[in-house]
């Protein structure tokens, strides 16, 4: 019970600074000024809305898959390394986590440009004789997101990774399983917890993105964010209310299909199966 | 018990802060900050304070119907005189945030055209979206000259930027389909007029490398070769080119937009807000200063009198260059926006 009470300051935040505001959210979507379900409805029948909500869906899974397909071997080679070399390495890690996304995104723009870094060097090998369109397009939204986002899950899967006892490993091998299947049957189980979490963070964090696609994007590359600004900005608070529930939701439904899913094959330590 | 004092002693702290405020008068006006608000400090606001004893509280916003929704929702004013973009003006006027101005003491002796007086706000200064070249990108010998050049992708190959969104867009796209510019609205406002406007966007739809969203973006693309031909703000091109970059404004078919000032509705501080607004409008001498230093001019009579030829030639309401644009129809648009932006935005997924 006593440790309970330490959870109280942080929930009285959680609820003033996080559940009240989220409340007139769906106060907003949901009465104008009785109740109505207009703003909804507004957004089931435009087709521009909703394929703008699955190019939305699409972007975040496809990224979050991305990272945690690139991040997972990062934080698994980190987590090798002697433990006095670990530090170094997370902090080339986090290093460009310090720079603003807007930053991030402007360097990419000088990478990824007609005049950018790649065309200039591959036209001077003589690789290609007109620059390649690298840039306002869906690829450059992924590559530009990826890269903002590989730090979480790297951090995320690595300090759920250092939890794992490596002597585990250690016995798997000596009982005479090769170093794939102790990996496979040891060690993945046991730090597909973080990983999935991880991903989870990323897809939810990319579901809320707007900077990059408007700046690095082509015409079709818009996410519900972009309308969600633009609707705030012109005043329409109710349909934005809307469109924030619809994303909310969506997101809440991802994670816990996720979850779901995943509780078959996550292991806990100290758990026998 | 201990909560309640503490409450009470923050509403007397406010207390304090709003009755000591009000002792050395000041009015807060809601403008875009940066280099502009330097600008104004200079200009305007510190002469202004010198003469009559009223500081200016200049803020930097953006986003100003939602804050101004925000007040008045709120019941809790706290802009005296908010700079407006057109559409802004437009959703304020018609949602009834703004306060109707008496323009007998704003501008009694009459230096202001009636273009600039609107019954709940006034013109304070000027900006176009206009055609920017990047000179050195056009083909050998030949210049482009209006939106029907920047149409023609076969005489003039290269990358193209348009901002996203309908405004200024529809207009361009009706002045390359050869309508008048003085007769872009009448057209704009019938169903035809506006299938008539997206049919000419959708042949040059797939030539536009980047849809810019921001006015820096255009300046962006334009110096970094990314695009050779973009619509984009006045005053940021003429900077371009003073840093040296080949770009040049070509103003036929430019759309001139007003920023406007207007007083909030609940300011409890109308009458230092009036003369503030008349000190920003109509002093030539004073708007003559601003404008070189800003490529914003504002509308009193006389200004031009005042300025050096080469720099008011790069103006948007210079003699020269004003014949040639239109005036984006604050009103019109008002109106129309949702609509169309709706239309717009299937148009762009499309």
């Amino acid at each position: 019970m006593s440790k309970r009470i330490a959870l109280l300051p942080g929930l009285a935040i959680i609820c003033v600074m996080f559940l009240v505001p989220v409340g007139f959210v769906f106060q907003h979507g949901l009465f104008d000024p009785s109740f109505t379900t207009e703003h909804f409805t507004r957004f089931i029948n435009r087709g521009a809305y909703m394929r703008i909500f699955w190019t939305t869906l699409q972007v975040s899974s496809v990224v979050a898959l991305a990272c945690l397909i690139i991040g997972y071997p990062i934080a698994y080679f980190i987590v090798r390394q002697p433990s006095r070399r670990r530090p170094m390495l997370i902090f080339l890690v986090l290093v460009p986590m310090w720079m603003s996304i807007l930053s991030r995104t402007y360097a990419w723009m000088v990478v990824l440009g007609k005049e950018g870094i790649i065309n200039q060097t591959l036209l001077w090998v003589g690789l290609i004789d007109e620059p390649l369109k690298l840039l306002f397009t869906t690829g450059a939204v992924y590559v530009s997101m990826i890269q903002i986002m590989l730090p979480i899950l790297i951090v995320t899967c690595f300090s759920s990774m250092t939890e794992i006892d490596q002597s585990l490993m250690r016995s798997a091998r000596i009982f005479g399983a090769s170093p794939f299947k102790a990996f496979r049957e040891v060690f993945l189980p046991l730090s597909l917890e973080g990983a999935i979490t991880g991903t989870l963070i990323v897809f939810i964090l990319s579901m809320g993105f707007f900077i990059v696609p408007a700046l690095v994007g082509g015409r079709k590359d818009t996410m519900l964010a972009n309308i969600i600004s633009s609707q705030v900005s012109t005043g329409n608070w109710g349909f934005a209310a809307a469109l924030s529930i619809v994303l909310l939701t969506a997101t809440l439904l991802v994670m816990f299909a996720v979850r779901l899913f995943s509780s078959r094959f996550v292991h806990h330590q100290g758990e026998t199966s | 018990m201990v909560i309640r004092q503490l409450f009470v002693g923050f509403t007397c702290a406010i207390a304090v802060g709003t009755s000591s405020a009000a002792a050395n008068e000041s009015i807060t006006y809601a403008g875009a900050g940066g280099g502009l608000a330097q600008v104004m400090k200079t200009v305007f606001d510190d002469p202004f304070a010198e003469q009559t004893g009223v500081a200016v509280n200049a803020l930097a916003t953006s986003d100003r119907v939602s804050a101004l929704k925000a007040m008045q929702v709120a019941g809790r004013v706290t802009w005296d005189v908010s700079e407006l973009n057109p559409i802004e003006y437009a959703t304020a006027s018609l949602s009834g945030w703004l306060q109707p101005l008496d323009w007998a003491v704003i501008d009694p002796l009459g230096v202001l055209p009636p273009e600039a007086k609107l019954p709940d706000a006034g013109i304070a200064a000027t900006f176009s979206t206009v055609l920017a070249i990047r000179t050195d990108k056009l083909p050998e010998g030949k210049t482009m000259n209006s939106w029907a050049d920047f149409w023609d992708v076969e005489t003039f190959p290269g990358g193209r930027a348009l901002q996203n969104q309908p405004i200024d867009n529809l207009e361009f796209a009706l002045i390359a389909d050869g309508v008048a510019p003085a007769d872009v609205y009448s057209v704009l406002s019938t169903e035809e007029g506006q299938d008539r406007a997206f049919a000419k966007l959708d042949e040059i739809k797939p030539h536009i490398t980047a849809w810019w969203t921001a006015g820096a973006q255009p300046v962006q693309l334009l110096s970094d070769g990314e695009v050779d031909y973009s619509s984009a703000w006045n005053g940021r091109i003429t900077k371009l080119a003073e840093q040296g970059i080949p770009v040049e404004i070509n103003w036929n078919g430019g759309g001139i937009k007003g920023s406007y000032v207007a007083i909030i509705k609940g300011s409890q501080k109308i009458k230092a807000s009036q003369d503030y607004i008349s000190f920003l409008m109509t002093d030539a001498r004073r708007s003559a200063k601003f404008a070189s230093m800003v490529p914003y001019p504002g509308m009193v009579n006389g200004l031009y009198e005042h300025l050096e030829a080469d720099t008011g030639s790069n103006l948007p309401t210079h003699p020269d260059n004003v014949t040639a644009q239109f005036v984006t129809d604050a009103v019109f648009w008002g109106k129309n926006l949702s609509a169309l932006k709706e239309r717009w935005e299937d148009w762009i997924l499309e």
